[in-house]
């Protein structure tokens, strides 16, 4: 699904991931976790296409070269990123943009548009499973959200474009723990054979929810350690600093 | 500009008491000249260099008027009362949805005509704004005269068409328009601009609205059909004891326009809200002028400009909010947010308030910037191109304006005819 060969990326001269390698094969669910500056988002973003990074090595997705392709293509191809801040869009209609994003997809892949009354019915069971309030399908796009309905809002949009490869940044934080259930409920129920995860966290807590395949850790921009998911919990007992000082 | 008044007199046969009042201002008129950006109020729109440029050789319209239009023009699928103006003139008039009793309609050019009903309007030919409304007083020669009594609501809005044809190119058209709401009635009045081709012309009207006690008067000015026009429109506004004045402004068709707004709130609890959508393109040149000026207690205004400005096209937006030291209990609200998406267009906004009173809550903002690339990612992210992304959010950031539309009927009636604009736009935008 996706191979990262000794990925660097660097923004204002600073290098931020340095020397970076991972494979996630389908139906993996990885997880990395790391400290404050580590280069978790950098790495969420530098996948996704986001401008102003310097960027050396290679990123194979699907296995074709995905540092080349314009950032709706990858969204296209199946890519997804879950931002840790979403985005306030003013006077933009929240169900509107999903059925554009939805519909934007699906012609790219040559499927049929979605209408706007079988996409009601599609949006509607989704917000229901999620536990989100169809207010917000009316309201101006993340304008206004609480932080827990900005999140809830990224994995609605993550199950209604049912994408290939989700990276997940940060989406735990700022959760109380029944956004943080929903949320974890939301993945698992797109736990596939096909469908691959890249879960960025902080803390070991979202994954007793979503039990990942691996865990990393990452410390000034590359993988110091690989493990299972018991590596989370000893993570969370000895912190981040043992681990650098492992490498 | 071409000055035929002699031809014009034989014309336009007038009182006279009008006559009088059509020399002293064309020889205002004459010494002045057209507004240029000498003066304080035209100093982002020099009108006098824009003509000079665009159409030196105007001329008064000739008799050979013709009335012809298209009846395409008129708006369909949408139930209304209408008013046809073809080059300024008074051509037809229909209120089948509404009690005729109550109305009273009429070509201005009548009352012109006339001595009976001029002396309703005659204080308004002393208005001396600038030098295009001694020039509108000196030529007028039609336009509308509507008087709604006391205690009537229309079933139905009311769409002035003003339509050109080939006639007024390179006319100047003078006109005006006389509108008085009786106490407790209620209007929802639609203008809408349509020229033929790509004529070339320049159109200055004066509105006067009077807006009696417990009255409401909802306008919504449409100037969305791209053209070659020029004009100048002025609306002064009386705002009496509790009366509501609304007026939301869809300014992205012609070439050239100042629109200049003067709201009067001259009796208590009376408020007036004005709202603009300013979409441009090419080398559109467009300017709104607010003067709120409260002249008692315990009134409310608010406006709200949002401007996107693509190509090489100006925009600008004067506002200013006026309180005398008796309007105590004032409620002013001010804000423009501008997008200026090419290198080669440019927003000017002066925000004004002048408080003469010390208990009064008036706030005002201004801001111009460009698009956020972190929301064009975000949107990216999610399949839309850059272009689709781009229109999303300049859609979304216009539709704010058009959210402040409180008739539920026009509001779909504008955001249809937004959309059609912003789907045939080229959008080509500069990241700086």
């Amino acid at each position: 699904m996706l191979d990262i060969k000794s990925l660097s990326a660097s923004i204002d001269g600073k290098k931020i991931l340095n020397g970076f390698n991972l494979k996630i094969k389908p139906g993996e669910v990885h997880a990395i976790m790391g400290p404050n500056g580590s280069g978790k988002s950098t790495l969420a973003n530098v996948l996704t296409g986001k401008n102003g990074y310097e960027i050396k090595g290679q990123v194979l997705y699907q296995g074709k070269d995905l540092l080349d392709l314009p950032i709706e293509e990858r969204a296209q191809k199946g890519l997804f990123m879950a931002f840790q801040y979403p985005l306030e869009i003013a006077g933009v209609n929240t169900n509107n943009f999903l059925k554009t994003s939805l519909n934007t997809i699906r012609k790219a892949r040559g499927q049929k548009e979605v209408d706007s009354l079988d996409f009601l019915k599609l949006v509607k069971t989704k917000t229901k499973n999620l536990k989100i309030d169809e207010k917000i399908l009316s309201r101006q796009l993340n304008v206004g959200f609480s932080g827990g309905e900005k999140k809830k809002n990224e994995i609605l949009q993550m199950t209604i474009l049912e994408p290939k490869l989700a990276i997940l940044d940060e989406t735990d934080s700022g959760l109380d723990i029944d956004a943080l259930r929903i949320v974890s409920d939301g993945v698992n129920a797109l736990r596939s054979k096909e469908r691959s995860f890249l879960i960025i966290t902080h803390y070991q807590r979202l994954l007793d929810y979503i039990k990942p395949d691996f865990v990393h850790v990452l410390v000034d921009g590359k993988i110091a350690k690989t493990g299972c998911g018991e590596l989370a919990v000893e993570l969370e007992k000895v912190g981040y600093e043992k681990m650098g000082a492992n490498k | 500009m071409i000055l035929n008044f002699d031809e014009f007199q034989k014309a336009n046969q007038s009182g006279s008491e009008l006559n009088n009042i059509r020399i002293k201002n064309l020889n205002i008129f004459k010494e002045k000249g057209f507004p240029s950006k000498r003066e304080e109020n035209w100093k982002y729109t020099d009108l006098k260099t824009i003509l000079s440029n665009n159409l030196s050789t105007l001329e008064i319209p000739n008799n050979k008027r013709t009335s012809q239009y298209n009846s395409e023009w008129l708006l369909k699928d949408f139930k209304h009362n209408q008013i046809v103006l073809v080059n300024g003139d008074f051509v037809s008039s229909d209120f089948s949805f509404e009690d005729k009793e109550k109305i009273k309609i009429k070509p201005l050019k009548i009352v012109l005509n006339g001595e009976k009903d001029f002396e309703k309007i005659r204080d308004y030919f002393t208005d001396q704004q600038n030098s295009l409304t001694s020039l509108n007083h000196a030529l007028v020669n039609d336009g509308i005269f509507l008087e709604i009594e006391d205690n009537y609501s229309f079933n139905k809005p009311l769409i002035i068409y003003n339509f050109f044809n080939k006639f007024s190119e390179n006319k100047i058209i003078n006109n005006k328009s006389f509108i008085s709401l009786g106490k407790n009635s209620k209007l929802n009045l639609l203008e809408y601009y349509k020229a033929e081709d790509s004529i070339k012309y320049f159109n200055n009207t004066i509105h006067n609205y009077s807006i009696q006690k417990n009255a409401m008067l909802k306008k919504f000015s449409i100037d969305s059909n791209l053209d070659n026009s020029y004009g100048y429109h002025l609306t002064n506004v009386k705002s009496y004891s509790n009366s509501i004045f609304e007026n939301f402004l869809f300014s992205s068709g012609s070439s050239f326009v100042k629109n200049e707004i003067h709201c009067n709130l001259l009796e208590s609890f009376s408020s007036c809200f004005v709202n603009a959508l300013m979409f441009l393109s090419n080398q559109q040149h467009h300017e709104l002028k607010t003067n709120i000026n409260h002249k008692n207690e315990h009134c409310k205004s608010s406006q709200l400009v949002k401007s996107v400005l693509l190509d090489k096209s100006n925009g600008t937006y004067q506002g200013k909010i006026y309180v005398t030291k008796d309007a105590q209990k004032t409620d002013g609200y001010q804000l423009s947010k501008a997008l200026v998406l090419s290198e080669n267009s440019a927003f000017n906004s002066k925000p004004e308030l002048e408080i003469y009173a010390d208990d009064v809550k008036c706030s005002h903002g201004s801001t111009t910037g460009n698009i956020d690339q972190n929301s064009i990612f975000y949107l990216m992210s999610r399949g839309l191109s850059k272009e689709q992304a781009n229109k999303m959010l300049i859609e979304g950031f216009l539709n704010e304006a058009i959210e402040t539309i409180t008739e539920p009927n026009i509001q779909l009636l504008i955001s249809k005819l937004f959309i059609d604009k912003i789907n045939k736009t080229k959008f080509e935008i500069n990241e700086h």
